[in-house]
């Protein structure tokens, strides 16, 4: 309601601008005609500056939680993609991270790789193949997948998948596998602290904005179809299992990538990031930041693991409860996340294409 | 031989726990479309119940006959402020579910702390056939196990009961155009899912001995026996708990019990993509 109520209040006081536009802007949905009151950017930009300012004001050690908070957040856009934008539920997306986070515990281990420019290829494409494979099996065949099997199946990947590294010896087994070295550039380390910080930074501002490309394009607009009505998807000529397989192979890839930088920087990687854990984890991140809108990805995972780290020395054992509790009232009673409180509906949907007059041109929910 | 008889109750039993655990969760399954993320929780909080009873003097077995009214109780009262709101939509159900289950895993958590907690059988010792000694508690659970089938079975194929609930399964607009209330009918059926997970927990807690994070593990083995078994139906569930009992508990017995952990979901998953109604397809019992 805030969202809405601000976006009526906004147009009250820029009344010059809707009545001197031309007829079809006026017939047009008032959110798109002017450039100059739109949210999204402001939260985007308020977010990435303080992002940027962040190693200044913040102690080292607190620098290297901020590091793992932009990594999580890596992942949580991936998620954020499959499920807000194309309405697959993958319960398993920490198969993806782990898997990464593994493959290039694994290089580092026993071939001795640690540059930058083979580790962080070998990540992505270890989720993207891991992400085809399962994805590819799930959603692709003969007959559509029930929504259901897909995110049963994810889970059952993932879960499957913890219980495997937990067994095998080669891979560490509960203990999973210490001591990976640093990342290295030539013969530069990467050290965690500001470096790190403003290297996975960078990352992931480029991976938000293609994946904003993604979402404003062509195809971002036939995944919103898609997750709104699949069949009529269908009858208009879209083939729809093809498009929630590559849009679930780009999540696996973006995850494939947070997971590598993931265990480069904390050192260790250990069943917990390919299983339930994790994938529950980012679930909460983004329903809670507000899914469907990739900036509430990023603010879901920097509020929730912020707050748990700041409770974490006295509240440790209520927190949990508190986070069940506040994502089953999210879920009941603000279903689009936290964002909707400054975000209207019309922005998050967003517009599509280069004429704002026509009516089609709206993903109408 | 004596081994392999030994090998063959003990796949049983555990085919018979997943059974139990299943019953419940293909039942709220079936009937609200809706797959239940906080079973093993309810699963979980029926072991505790008879922990409860059991630190407080009172004998286990009293504890084990409290565990299913109390979980039932408390899933009545969940449905009918929390899950109702979710019918419309499983995805949305599950989410819900999953932070319900998360609340009531980590509020136990808190009450008992990281601890493995023991609770002793109500029947102990072992019977003797010959030379093959089998526990007499496991044994007791198949009974158990085997007799509430049986109850629930003869519940939905003989009563009134039964018939309203099969009504509002398989045709809610009609059935309450008869006169049947299905929000009435969907809150008692989902009591009574609760209470067999309860009953479930009370039953296997003096196995497994008692610890927060039990429910897991037997939720997904639980979903996946569901999908296999096929929704929609009170034989379907049942059918898919027994072959994914028995895989799990056989498969180590031939190979490394981690290859067949993975394995046995790799199965499933493979089987219901080509086969996505299930072992049993259709409605009714």
């Amino acid at each position: 309601m805030g969202g809405a109520s601000e976006a009526v209040a906004r147009v009250g006081e820029e009344p010059d601008v809707v009545t001197g536009e031309s007829a079809p802007a006026a017939r047009a949905p008032a959110g798109q005609a002017s450039a100059g009151w739109k949210v999204l950017p402001i939260v985007e930009g308020l977010v990435l500056l303080i992002a940027l300012v962040l190693p200044w004001v913040l102690q080292d050690y607190l620098t290297v939680f901020a590091t793992r908070v932009v990594i999580l957040a890596l992942f949580a856009l991936s998620f954020d993609l499959v499920w807000g934008y194309a309405g697959i539920m993958s319960f398993g997306q920490a198969l993806f991270f782990g898997a990464a986070g593994y493959g290039v515990a694994l290089m580092a281990r026993d071939l001795n790789v640690t540059s930058i420019l083979l580790i962080l290829p070998a990540g992505t494409l270890i989720g993207l193949t891991a992400a085809l494979l399962l994805g590819g099996f799930l959603l692709l065949g003969r007959y559509p997948s029930s929504v259901i099997f897909v995110s049963l199946g994810t889970l059952t990947g993932s879960y499957a998948a913890d219980r495997l590294a937990r067994g095998w010896y080669y891979l560490g087994g509960q203990n999973g596998i210490p001591s990976i070295p640093p990342l290295t550039l030539g013969s530069y380390e990467f050290e965690e602290g500001p470096v790190y910080y403003y290297m996975v930074l960078g990352i992931l501002v480029v991976v938000y904005l293609l994946c904003r490309f993604l979402v404003r394009s062509q195809f971002g607009l036939a995944l919103a179809g898609l997750r709104e009505n699949e069949q009529r998807i269908a009858f208009f000529g879209y083939k729809a299992q093809h498009l929630k397989a590559i849009i679930f192979a780009v999540g696996g890839t973006i995850a494939g990538l947070a997971g590598s930088l993931y265990a480069f920087h904390e050192g260790f990687v250990w069943p917990n990031m390919l299983g339930v854990v994790f994938s529950t984890q980012v679930v909460l991140y983004v329903l809670f930041g507000g899914s469907g809108t990739l900036i509430g990805a990023v603010i879901g995972t920097v509020i929730i693991e912020g707050v748990s780290f700041w409770l974490s020395d006295n509240y440790r054992d209520v927190w949990p409860i508190i986070l069940g509790v506040l994502l089953l009232l999210v879920i009941m009673f603000r279903p689009l996340g936290l964002i909707s409180f400054v975000l209207g509906e019309r922005e998050r949907v967003g517009s599509f294409g280069k004429a704002p007059s026509k009516e089609s041109g709206n993903a109408a929910p | 031989m004596a081994s392999t008889f030994a090998a063959v109750f003990e796949i049983v039993s555990f085919g018979a726990i997943i059974v139990l655990v299943v019953l419940g969760l293909g039942i709220i399954a079936s009937m609200m479309g809706i797959f239940n993320f906080a079973q093993g929780e309810f699963v979980l909080l029926g072991a505790y119940v008879t922990y409860l009873a059991y630190a407080h003097g009172a004998p286990v077995w009293a504890g084990m006959i409290a565990a299913p009214f109390v979980v039932g109780a408390l899933g009545f009262v969940l449905e009918a402020l929390i899950i109702r709101r979710f019918y419309a939509a499983p995805i949305v159900a599950m989410l819900g579910t999953y932070a319900l289950g998360l609340i009531i895993r980590e509020s136990v958590r808190g009450l008992i702390g990281g601890f493995y907690l023991t609770v002793p059988e109500p029947i102990g010792g072992s019977i003797d056939l010959g030379s093959v000694h089998i526990s007499a508690w496991r044994f007791t659970i198949i009974v158990i196990t085997l007799l509430v089938m049986g109850a629930c079975y003869l519940l939905l194929a003989r009563t009134s009961f039964g018939l309203r609930v099969r009504a509002t399964l398989e045709n809610p607009a009609l059935a309450r155009a008869s006169g049947i209330s299905t929000p009435l009918i969907y809150g008692a059926t989902f009591a009574f899912g609760a209470a067999l997970a309860g009953l479930a927990g009370a039953l296997i807690v003096p196995v497994f001995s008692l610890f927060a994070d039990l429910g897991i593990r037997f939720l997904i083995q639980g979903f996946v026996a569901v999908m296999v078994g096929g929704v929609g139906s009170f034989i379907g569930p049942v059918a898919g708990a027994g072959v994914i009992g028995t895989l799990s508990a056989a498969l180590p017995w031939v190979m490394s019990p981690v290859v067949a952990d993975v394995l046995v979901f790799v199965l499933a998953i493979a089987f219901i993509k080509f086969r996505p109604q299930g072992l049993i397809a259709g409605k009714g019992v």
